[in-house]
């Protein structure tokens, strides 16, 4: 496992196309720093290039698109890449090795989920809130359709989990019918997303729903949950299955 | 535009097959609705489930079935609520209702009344 300190960054330039016995050299390398323990490794595609051969390898031209330049990048301790530096040579074949002083800031850690508390949305219990958004199916933020947008950055922002539904029949603000009709398909009908989290999480979630809702209704309401179990990622499923299901059961609270 | 009030949510659960005289039971809630000038009427269609009479409610693609569990939800002030559950009586001769108490932030490019 690396250290924070003084170690060394090996980069290592090869073509995309070149192979060693039969497969493509960068995985040959990959899976030889993988098997040998290395902390960490990353191959980019550069679009553009040219090498020892002063030919330019571009993505544009597609005759030689297989040629595109290939780095292998990744950091360890000066003694571990003394050991690989033999090997990656006879690797690499025409390729170019390139090793540079630099200083590690922060090593990357190990995610170790097994061990790993829930985060904290994974606790919620007892009352809570329910948070139901009502916006039509047509309506979009940017680029996409609002409904995916609020989504995305409910779970950007950790809320527990949400739903999204769409109505079959219905009208809202303007006094229009959104009717689904299997045949031409509308792209209007109405779509309800209803979220369910800690009243705190949700009211300080409210102002970035508030800013991309143009025009809809949300409405908030208390619920008891009764159960909010999970699976956790990296968890061996027999482990986790006694209890964990990715489902939420909820009591609507009756005021 | 923001405004934030109380307000009550109603949920109606029928069958997709259910009528009121000769027309779907939830065009006629929603037409009823609409009439009343109730803010907002939604019908959804869930995929399957079972009711007061405990037969089962499914949707299928294969056989396209015209039973699927219908939920229509409302949302509006309460005085609007209860001026549509006296017609209910009458319509919904299967089902159930279910009021509950909401808090409702509404938002809107032009000024308009819920």
């Amino acid at each position: 496992m690396l250290n924070a300190g003084k170690a060394l960054k090996v980069s290592i330039y090869i073509s995309e196309g070149s192979t060693h016995h039969g497969i493509a050299t960068y995985s040959s390398i990959l899976d030889f720093l993988f098997y040998r323990g290395v902390s960490g490794a990353t191959v980019t595609k550069g679009i553009a290039g040219f090498g020892a051969d002063h030919h330019i390898h571009t993505s544009r031209s597609v005759e030689i698109s297989d040629r595109l330049p290939l780095k292998i990048e990744f950091i360890e301790s000066r003694e571990t890449v003394n050991e690989l530096l033999g090997k990656l040579e006879e690797l690499v074949g025409t390729g170019m090795i390139e090793v540079q002083e630099t200083t590690v800031a922060k090593p990357a850690q190990k995610t170790n989920l097994k061990h790993d508390a829930p985060p904290a949305h994974m606790k919620i219990e007892g009352k809570a809130k329910m948070m139901r958004i009502y916006i039509g199916e047509s309506d979009r933020w940017r680029d996409k359709p609002l409904y995916t947008a609020l989504v995305e950055a409910m779970r950007a922002n950790d809320i527990a989990g949400v739903t999204v539904y769409r109505g079959i029949l219905g009208y809202g603000a303007h006094r229009r019918i959104h009717r689904d009709r299997p045949l031409h398909l509308s792209h209007d009908s109405s779509i309800m997303l209803s979220a369910i989290d800690a009243e705190e999480k949700l009211q300080s979630f409210m102002p970035i729903v508030e800013q991309m809702v143009e025009e809809g209704l949300i409405v908030l309401s208390n619920v008891d949950i009764i159960k909010y179990a999970y699976r956790a990622e990296g968890l061996d499923p027999a482990e986790a299955d006694s209890s964990s299901t990715d489902q939420k059961t909820e009591g609507e609270q009756k005021q | 535009m923001r405004e934030q009030f109380e307000a009550k949510m109603l949920r109606i659960h029928f069958g997709e097959g259910d009528k009121w005289q000769g027309k779907p039971l939830h065009e006629a809630i929603v037409a009823k609705c609409q009439e009343l000038g109730l803010a907002n009427a939604i019908v959804y269609r869930g995929i399957e489930g079972y009711g007061a009479s405990s037969r089962i409610h499914h949707s299928s693609l294969w056989r396209f079935s015209k039973d699927a569990p219908i939920m229509l939800s409302i949302i509006d002030r309460e005085e609007q609520i209860n001026k549509l559950l006296p017609h209910l009586d009458g319509m919904v001769e299967e089902g159930l209702i279910a009021i509950s108490s909401v808090e409702v932030i509404r938002l809107s490019r032009t000024a308009a009344k819920l």
